[in-house]
């Protein structure tokens, strides 16, 4: 049982979940940054893409990558929108007003999927045509190898995106300090619009991701954005890097915790650790610390 | 001046009321709708908890689905596992609540704002979790079934119209504690924490020993909720507790106005009627409208309809009784030096 | 704690030191301030004398020193316990409670020294309306005794500057302090308004608070005080009367290049 082959098993498989709880995070995070929002309906993000990628694939029998760059289209459509309805009206208010709103955007969207889609499980056909691939010795299925690698090749994307690109420098001014972004002449409404859609965006690659291993329902939204949040706060909330982290480190401790702890409380241990985090170090592995009074 | 031109008005206001409540069960014929009432009563008592952390102090607490899940198991399991009745589960659910809600309170001092809210909702999901899951205790998935209904001596509640009295009640002494809690020193101190805490604490406020305080007073309040709602279901299961109840609690009070009174009980009714109304639609359809419904909401009356009535009222208008300060009619003169 | 000063010695500072990280805000400062006095803390912008203020009062918790006040030991204590000993303080901005009335706001200082719990509230026994009465009595007359009477029940956030900055004296008033710690008083305000208090600081002294203020306007500073301290980069650099300070080598020489107003 505690064998290096089962370890390492268990230990891409919880790399595999810990990435896509790292995307949403992400996600997550990037809204919290750049205008300090919880954003309640980020599982919504991934529920929505990843019944649209089943429909297109099964019902409306799409090939894959067209069906794929569809989702990334709608995405786009869909952060829009929700910035648009959800967010921007509220901009000013207090922290509590936005968080409510973006509840019942996760209502509407839970119920709305449920009437659409209908409340039976889905599953999108399998990208790959093996069941798994080994190597040195570790039998785990290719879509976890297509999760992990995902999600570096987005981690390279998006550090060359905010370091090296105009509009990645913009986003970052934009998140640090929005009056003197302003003033700087940053058109700082659109470069929050273009944040909302870069963070649908990671939903829907969470979802499309997936959508072949998972049963998509229209409440499995709910556990992602609570994950997000686990994670985002083991990682510090306003750190990037550190929703990656936080994600992974969730994914792979729960599984190890489910295999060997207990199967039944699953879900708990990413809370224990949100707990546990909050109140031995509130601002969590990257995260600066949660001031002094004064 | 208002005080005195407002008094015969606001006694007539209230005798109304009064008599409304009184007959009730008689003027809504409908069971359905009495348990509805019910519902309301018993989710008001909830929000008027929460309106104590979060509308008085200004602490988020996303949990108080989970006091409530605390006061109706505890309810459940002594009453089917221990025969205890009504009363005894009475006096044992809110306190028993409440020392979660010390457990709570009191670790996440050195936290505010987005960092609390979220270990209230880590709380209260490993609430959630534990009591879906620790089959041999709280029955798991399944829940607990057969709570008795409430038996007070020879007064058996047994019906949605006798129940109402019972709930009514209940929800008038937890009211009235809470107008009198929040025109005291107590009350006073609590804004001041909420307004701003350094300047409370140098004001000669103990910030620590009020906030745990206050997260005690509302899990209390959840806890009483759940104990009622336990007898009135017959039947708890984890399910119902979710963090979604939270949030519907905490929407509750937004709507009705974070820190009033009224407003708790207003924003709890409303927003037990209205997805009852809409249940003639299919039932996704109902939640999706009520999802829309909050977002409108949150954007077009911030300050819910209390602050909306506040603003609209004028001298002449009828003020919502348990809102207003106490305030002294007349400062007394003193000689001066 | 030396004896021969102990019986009037009310505040009583030594070695404090503060450091942020790797800055250090306050160091090594000793102050003995006496019952009754009126001390001023002076210095340029950055000299650690809001620092020296948050240490006394406890909202930081010194690095190196401890604090004495009325002959205990006051170091690491948390402010409201300070406050119930009888030190309070004001903020250079004020910090005023804005979404309660001016009376309301002025009744919290009191939260101190007032006892009623749970119970009595909800019950609403005898001994509580009494005890809220005496509160609410006490408010008025420090409403009146800084001149804002007529604005109790106005909400804080809607009166005027300088008006707020009277309130918060207020507020510390009502509990009677032994020890007052102000924060600025007078800034922003004009000459007219700095002359008022001038009188405010004389009547509270009159009472028998001690003052401790700091403060930037030196015509205020040379008017009111007994004894003035100056910090410059965390450091005590000199003490005496107003006077002695003005011809200070040092202290002028602190103070070239730097904001001040001088008479």
């Amino acid at each position: 049982m505690f064998d290096v082959t089962t370890l390492a098993q268990f230990f891409v498989t919880g790399l595999a979940m810990g990435s896509v709880y790292a995307l949403v995070a992400l996600s997550f995070a990037l809204l919290y940054k750049a205008v300090g929002i919880l954003n309640f309906a980020v599982g919504e993000s991934v529920m929505v893409p990843a019944f649209i990628v089943v429909i297109l694939l099964t019902v409306l029998k799409l090939p894959f990558l067209p069906a794929y760059l569809m989702i990334i289209g709608v995405m786009v459509v869909f952060g829009a929108v929700f910035q648009r309805t959800v967010y921007h009206p509220l901009r000013g208010r207090p922290f509590i007003s936005v968080l409510v709103s973006t509840i019942g955007a996760s209502l509407f969207l839970r119920n709305t999927s449920l009437l659409v889609f209908g409340a039976d499980p889905r599953v999108s056909p399998a990208l790959f045509p093996v069941q798994s691939v080994g190597f040195f010795g570790v039998f785990v299925p290719p879509q976890y190898l297509l999760i992990i690698t995902t999600l570096i090749v987005l981690v390279v994307f998006q550090y060359w995106l905010f370091e090296k690109t105009l509009l990645g420098k913009k986003m970052q001014a934009t998140a640090q300090d929005r009056d003197m972004a302003r003033l700087l002449g940053i058109p700082v409404d659109r470069i929050i619009l273009i944040t909302f859609i870069y963070a649908a965006i990671l939903g829907g690659i969470a979802g499309i991701l997936l959508s072949p291993i998972f049963y998509v329902t229209s409440d499995m939204g709910f556990m992602f954005a609570l994950k997000a949040f686990a994670s985002s706060i083991a990682g510090g909330l306003g750190s990037i890097p550190g929703a990656i982290v936080g994600g992974l480190f969730i994914g792979v401790v729960e599984l190890f915790c489910a295999a060997y702890i207990s199967a039944t409380y699953k879900d708990v241990f990413a809370f224990i650790i949100l707990i546990a985090v909050l109140l031995l170090r509130p601002q969590g592995f990257f995260g600066e610390k949660v001031s002094e009074k004064v | 001046m208002s005080l005195r031109k407002g008094l015969p008005v606001k006694t007539l206001f209230y005798l109304t009321v009064a008599i409304v409540l009184a007959a009730l069960p008689i003027l809504i014929r409908s069971n359905y709708w009495i348990g509805t009432v019910n519902l309301a009563i018993i989710y008001s008592i909830a929000v008027l908890g929460l309106n104590i952390i979060l509308g008085l102090t200004g602490q988020l607490n996303i949990a108080q689905a989970a006091f409530w899940g605390i006061g109706a198991y505890t309810a459940a399991l002594l009453n089917t596992r221990l025969g205890w009745p009504f009363w005894a589960t009475f006096l044992v659910a809110p306190p028993t609540a409440a020392a979660f809600g010390v457990i709570l309170g009191f670790p996440t001092l050195r936290l505010s704002g987005r960092y609390l809210a979220m270990a209230t909702i880590g709380f209260g999901i490993i609430i959630n979790l534990i009591l879906n899951n620790w089959k041999e205790f709280t029955g798991g998935v399944d829940g607990i079934p057969g709570i008795a209904s409430p038996v007070l001596g020879p007064l058996r509640f047994s019906t949605n119209a006798s129940f109402y009295y019972l709930a009514l009640v209940c929800l008038i002494l937890a009211a009235l504690t809470q107008v009198r809690i929040k025109n005291s020193r107590m009350g006073r101190a609590f804004r001041a924490i909420k307004d701003n805490e350094l300047a409370a604490e140098l004001s000669g406020v103990d910030t620590f020993k009020y906030r745990v305080v206050a997260f005690a007073l509302c899990s209390a309040y959840g806890g009483l909720a759940g104990q009622l709602f336990a007898h009135r279901t017959k039947y708890v299961s984890a399910e119902t507790f979710f963090i979604d109840m939270s949030i519907l609690f905490i929407c509750m009070l937004m709507i009705g106005g974070a820190g009033s009174v009224a407003g708790s009980i207003v924003g709890a009714s409303l927003l037990t009627f209205i997805p009852e109304w809409l249940r003639f639609l299919q039932g996704p359809w109902a939640m999706a409208i009520f999802g829309l419904a909050i977002v409108v909401i949150m954007i077009f009356m911030p300050t819910g309809l209390a602050g909306l009535v506040k603003s609209l009222g004028s001298k002449m208008a009828v003020r919502l009784g348990p809102d207003a300060h106490r305030e002294p009619t007349e400062l007394p003169r003193k000689a001066s030096h | 704690m030396r004896a021969e000063t102990q019986a009037n010695t009310i505040l009583e500072i030594q070695g404090l030191t503060k450091l942020f990280g790797g800055l250090l805000a306050l160091d090594s400062v000793d102050l003995s301030l006496q019952i009754g006095e009126i001390r001023a803390l002076i210095g340029p912008n950055g000299s650690g004398k809001t620092t020296l203020l948050n240490l006394v009062s406890g909202v930081y918790t010194p690095t190196r020193g401890s604090v004495f006040f009325k002959g205990r030991s006051v170091t690491n204590k948390r402010p409201h316990l300070l406050v119930q000993e009888g030190m309070k303080r004001t903020f250079q901005t004020a910090r005023l409670f804005r979404d309660l009335t001016v009376l309301e706001n002025v009744m919290i200082g009191l939260h101190g020294q007032t006892r009623g719990g749970l119970a009595g509230i909800v019950l609403s026994l005898p001994g509580i309306k009494k005890e809220e009465g005496m509160i609410c009595d006490k408010a008025a007359e420090a409403l009146q005794f800084v001149g804002l009477h007529g604005q109790a029940k106005a909400l804080a956030r809607n009166l005027p500057y300088g008006q707020q900055r009277l309130l918060e004296i207020a507020r510390a008033l009502i509990s009677n302090p032994s020890l007052l710690l102000l924060d600025e008083p007078a800034a922003g305000m004009n000459p007219s308004e700095t002359s008022d208090l001038v009188s405010l600081l004389d009547r509270i002294r009159q009472r028998g608070t001690t003052i401790f203020l700091v403060e930037h306007d030196m015509n205020l500073v040379m008017e009111i005080s007994d004894v003035v301290t100056v910090l410059n980069f965390g450091r005590k650099i000199a003490e005496g009367s107003p006077a002695e300070i003005q011809n200070n080598e040092e202290v002028i020489q602190a103070y070239l290049g730097k904001k001040a107003r001088y008479a």
